[in-house]
């Protein structure tokens, strides 16, 4: 069974460092959507719905980023009681604080993922120039919060059968 | 009654999870959550995740991610090399010597970069070591780069004054405008008490050092630097630019820069756009979970009902000034900048509306005041950095940069009895926009 789990656990990871990559990818759309905007006014052209497009694109940035920075430990926490603890206590503190954000993350996921349906349901239209339908930027947003769930539960399991497991800082 | 009572819930609440090291954007999340569950009979689920969609996938916020990836690219050049080089000719025939050069370099480094913690490591990097070895004392080189370090968050671009101004719906253009003469200012009292001290105690820069040579051609590697620098806040001032322009330009500096020096590779490209994107997705993730706090403290009518009792108290604007920095410096000790920020704004802003301050105004009040929470123990980000660069620990720092918060103080009160430091600027940018 372990080899299973170790393998899923592998599979997990490089999935967080994927969307990751994504991201990232969606942060370069995002300066070349800017590059773009400054180029059509200089040329007096009008591309409509840019200030719209480049905010989906900040929203996939962040929101597929996500998961991948909760694994590499970049989301901040305020460390200064649970540094002092002994091991034992620690291991329990993180317990609580991954419980609680495992709790969180997912009602986070269900309730965005409820969001882009609903927007499906209805076709649901941006009010800007774009009058894109909605649930296809929310979608990205819906992935990337599902698998913010995924990480902090699989964070969470890892904590309950390791002994020594840690979140990244 | 109930209402004092749920209030001291949702207050418990926030304290624990923050307290307990809950992630940061998690516990505002989940904070807001509880806090709808008391105070509204609304879906809470359907609230939240219609208010963390606006508010993530909104147009302002791409000023954030560009210019944070801008800082990454310059920390990963040579620069920290250049500052001290082209700083160390102009700075070495004043009283108090080579210490000049962190406040310099930190000065020139917060306005590329957004970040205090990176100024701090960037120019620390170089300095440290080489003071070190010209006997300066320990207790100003490692005082001067924590005060220093913290011009990061006020002189722009500056990731706190973005922050700022999404949650409290100000022109983002406008605060970076009024941050410059503050941060300035404030980059001069400090090389004021470097002065002072150095010449007090008789320390200057001896003669016939390695870097005696080739002088000039030092100095001329900052030029490149200055050019970037004039051109991001150059545009933005002017008006030819929006923030979020501005950071793309500052991006294709930043690249070519690093390009002409050598030390743009594929690994220090694809390191300092993941470096950036995590940056960013925290700190989008936090602004996220704060819009929805705002709405959950809506709810709770505490904003509100604290401004009203402020406002029946009849303060003067003094003792508010006073009263806010005492507040935020106690928060400071607990939280990082981002989260004092992001947390408190629900609460303090229709206060400081109905005190009848201007935003942009408080907005460079808030960084300093922030800036001091950065290198007051036990949290202090500064702190922590200096403490891994330098091997000493924290108490020593903290002793170390006492005189530079007594000088932030110094600033706060200038800046209270002459606020056109600050807003002259913008004010002057937005008539001749109008």
């Amino acid at each position: 069974m372990m080899p299973k789990l170790s393998r899923l656990d592998a599979a997990l990871n490089s999935t967080y460092r994927y969307c990751g990559f994504a991201a990232a990818f969606c942060m370069v759309l995002i300066a070349l959507l800017v590059c773009l905007s400054i180029g059509s006014r200089l040329a007096s052209v009008y591309i409509p719905g840019l200030t719209e497009y480049s905010g989906y694109t900040m929203a996939a940035a962040s929101f597929l980023a996500l998961a991948y920075t909760f694994h590499e430990g970049g989301h901040i926490r305020v460390e200064i009681l649970i540094s002092r603890l002994t091991p034992k206590w620690r291991r329990f503190a993180e317990f609580w604080c991954l419980g609680v954000a495992a709790f969180t993350s997912v009602f986070l996921a269900y309730y965005i993922a409820r969001l882009a349906y609903f927007s499906w349901k209805f076709e649901e239209r941006s009010e800007g120039a774009d009058a894109v339908l909605l649930w296809k930027p929310q979608l990205v947003a819906v992935l990337g919060a599902v698998l913010l769930a995924i990480a902090v539960v699989h964070s969470l399991v890892k904590c309950i059968f390791d002994k020594n497991f840690q979140p990244r800082r | 009654m109930d209402e004092i009572a749920f209030t001291f819930i949702f207050l418990f609440f926030l304290f624990l999870f923050l307290g307990t090291g809950i992630w940061v954007a998690i516990s505002l999340i989940g904070v807001a959550a509880i806090g709808m569950m008391l105070f509204t009979s609304r879906p809470i689920g359907d609230a939240m995740a219609t208010t963390i969609w606006g508010a993530s996938s909104s147009w302002t916020l791409t000023a954030l991610p560009l210019f944070i990836w801008m800082g990454e690219i310059l920390f990963r050049t040579k620069l920290s090399e250049n500052l001290f080089r082209g700083l160390t000719p102009i700075t070495k025939k004043l009283p108090g010597g080579l210490l000049h050069v962190n406040i310099a370099g930190c000065t020139i480094f917060a306005a590329i970069s957004g970040s205090s913690a990176a100024t701090v490591a960037t120019v620390g990097k170089m300095s440290i070591p080489e003071l070190r070895e010209r006997k300066y004392p320990e207790k100003m080189i490692i005082g001067t780069l924590a005060g220093a370090g913290t011009l990061g968050l006020l002189i722009p671009p500056s990731i706190s004054l973005i922050i700022y101004g999404i949650t409290v719906n100000e022109s983002i253009a406008q605060l970076f405008v009024a941050g410059i003469l503050p941060g300035i200012m404030l980059a001069c009292l400090f090389m004021g008490y470097v002065s002072i001290w150095g010449l007090i105690s008789g320390t200057r820069e001896k003669k016939s050092t390695a870097h005696d040579q080739s002088r000039f051609k030092d100095v001329i590697q900052l030029i490149p630097v200055l050019i970037l620098i004039c051109a991001v806040m150059g545009s933005i001032y002017t008006g030819i630019a929006t923030a979020t322009e501005a950071a793309v330009l500052g991006v294709v500096g930043a690249l070519f820069l690093s390009a002409v020096q050598g030390s743009l590779t594929w690994d220090s490209f694809l390191e300092s756009l993941l470096g950036a994107t995590r940056t960013s997705a925290m700190i989008a993730f936090i602004l996220a979970g704060s819009t929805f706090l705002s709405l959950a403290m809506g709810f709770t009518g505490l904003p509100r009902s604290l401004a009203e009792w402020i406002g029946s108290l009849e303060l003067t604007p003094w003792i508010l000034i006073f009263a806010l920095m005492i507040f935020y410096i106690v928060l400071g000790c607990f939280l990082d900048g981002i989260s004092s920020i992001v947390l408190t704004m629900a609460v303090i802003e229709p206060l400081v509306r109905q005190a009848g301050f201007d935003m942009i105004w408080f907005g460079v009040f808030l960084m300093i005041v922030v800036e001091m929470a950065q290198i007051t123990p036990p949290i202090g980000f500064n702190l922590f950095v200096l403490q891994s660069m330098s091997d000493n620990d924290m108490a020593f720092i903290a002793r170390a940069a006492v005189p530079m918060f007594l000088i932030m103080i110094l600033a706060v009160v200038i800046i209270s009895l002459f606020p056109e430091i600050a807003t002259y600027l913008p004010d002057a940018m937005r008539e001749r926009s109008s």
